[in-house]
């Protein structure tokens, strides 16, 4: 079977700044690719152009049987008709930094506005639908809260069950915890972590590197807009290869200044271990959570 | 000052005070349904729609009020452009044109700012779920936008109503021409002047109120 997306060539330029330069990746179905890389490495850009949210300078994106958009032989960029493109959007659920949920319409109403409007379904099927998504992301008992009644980690899992409303065949999540307190990370992690265990194909833009190597089949390492580096993410990053990738790591992970160095940062397992660790901790935090607000 | 005299001059300007309110309202309407549509047309990616929008904004911006007026009423008849004729208006007929373009003007700067004050978020968020741009204007980005949009809009349609003032100067009989005649009468200027003030003032509280209503029912719940 073809991948589900194939991005080949993807080149975008905001101005005179060349922000990607030449990105080649695909994503089979069913799998998990985690993007990694420095602040204005490209990743964000990468991920917005699979659903055209930002149109790619040059480069051709397929996703799902789809072209969005290819070169034309003169070198031009021909894009799907506007109509094709909306069409392609309703099968990409995404995610983004800043939640931007509706801050006008309940947990509930964020939900559902787009199947009913979209997909033409009844407002009842909407509903119950929306329903069973707020219980999966452990939100169950705030369907009629506001945005901003909520917590970010809240706001969050909202906007995922929000975007899974429209069953795509492909989440793109960009830097989804960015924004929200670190405690409240784990949460978030922890929805994306069942997603990817009932097989959503899934792109991942993330600084958690702990959730990278334990859920993502796959990890890219980007750095001045092309892909340094990448592979099974354990090994991308246990033992990195690249020069950029290990100084990237050892900055992440230790919080030290991003330089240059040969030193190893750390194996798999103390990676694993310690995202095992978190998580677990996260989910117990979750569920007692539930239990009282249930209670 | 005669307050009794005050109080007797209400029913005899009470009849102005009707105009008052027509020409706002009838003003109020067509020139915000104008500035939705100007609105659109400056945020639109067709240029010339732009440009048209810009254009209008800039002459009926740039025009005093009092000028249209006479416009309206005194030069329109006159008008000999081409095939169009000229068009004799009645002087109320008059006035509702030329306030109502010029509230469409200023009205219209008021919903744009009010919609590109929407966080682009917003927009990319329905995009991403597969909306259509009519939907999402309609849905998602106008109601937020219509919470920054209120104070400015109250703001110019006080402005509005205090305008039709000028009206006078094309004959309109609304209530600041009747406390003329009443004054040139009896030179009770004092007394004649003050109850228009207060019919004003209480006109204009109806706005007053309307901004806090509708600031409370547009308010996000946090």
């Amino acid at each position: 079977m073809a991948p589900l997306v194939e991005i080949t060539g993807l080149h975008k330029s905001f101005g005179k700044v060349e922000v990607l330069k030449g990105v080649d990746c695909e994503i089979e179905r069913g799998e998990v690719v985690a993007v990694i890389g420095p602040s204005g490495s490209g990743k964000t850009t990468m991920l917005r152009c699979v659903n055209l949210l930002e149109r790619p300078s040059a480069g051709r994106i397929e996703v799902d049987g789809r072209v969005l958009c290819e070169e034309q032989p003169d070198g031009k960029m021909k894009f799907a008709p506007k109509d094709a493109i909306r069409e392609a959007r309703e099968h990409v659920g995404m995610v983004f930094q800043r939640f931007n949920l509706f801050p006008h319409m309940t947990a509930l109403h964020n939900i559902t506005e787009a199947p009913m409007a979209v997909k033409g379904a009844s407002k009842q099927d909407a509903e119950s639908r929306a329903h069973e998504l707020l219980e999966s992301v452990g939100l169950g008992h705030k369907a009629d809260a506001y945005p901003l009644q909520l917590s970010g980690g809240q706001q969050q899992r909202v906007a995922i069950a929000r975007a899974l409303a429209m069953d795509p065949t492909l989440m793109l999540f960009d830097e989804v915890t960015s924004s929200v307190d670190p405690e409240l990370a784990g949460e978030i992690l922890l929805v994306m972590k069942r997603l990817a265990e009932q097989g959503m194909t899934m792109l991942v833009v993330t600084h958690e590197m702990g959730f990278a190597a334990e859920v993502a089949d796959r990890a890219l390492f980007i750095d001045h807009g092309l892909v340094v580096e990448q592979g099974k993410a354990a090994d991308l990053l246990g033992n990195p290869q690249h020069q950029r990738t290990r100084a990237f790591l050892r900055a992440v992970l230790d919080r030290a200044p991003m330089e240059e160095s040969d030193e190893p940062v750390r194996s798999p397992e103390e990676i694993k271990s310690q995202t095992e660790r978190e998580l677990l901790l996260q989910q117990q935090k979750v569920e007692r959570i539930a239990k009282e607000d249930g209670g | 000052m005669d307050w009794q005299l005050v109080w007797d001059s209400f029913p005899l300007i009470w009849k102005g005070a009707q105009f008052t309110i027509t020409l706002t309202a009838w003003s109020l309407l067509f020139g915000t349904a104008g500035a939705l549509v100007l609105a659109l047309m400056r945020l639109s990616s067709v240029k010339l729609l732009r440009w048209f929008a810009a254009g209008f904004g800039w002459l009926f911006r740039g025009i005093p009020l009092l000028i249209l007026l006479f416009f309206a009423f005194f030069a329109l008849p006159d008008l000999n452009v081409g095939p169009v004729d000229g068009v004799l208006l009645e002087p109320f007929q008059a006035a509702v044109l030329a306030l109502s373009f010029w509230t469409a003007a200023y009205q219209a700067e008021v919903i744009r700012s009010g919609i590109i004050a929407v966080d682009p978020g917003q927009a990319e968020a329905s995009e991403a779920l597969g909306m259509t741009k009519a939907h999402y204007m309609r849905k998602i980005i106008i109601p937020q936008g219509l919470r920054i949009m209120v104070p400015p809009y109250i703001g110019n349609s006080m402005t509005l109503l205090k305008q039709t003032s000028l009206t006078t100067l094309v004959t309109v009989p609304e209530m600041t021409l009747l406390t003329q005649r009443l004054f040139s009468n009896d030179f009770q200027f004092q007394e004649r002047i003050a109850a228009l003030a207060i019919l004003y003032l209480a006109l204009t509280t109806v706005f007053v109120v309307a901004q806090q209503v509708m600031e409370r029912s547009f308010r996000l719940k946090v």
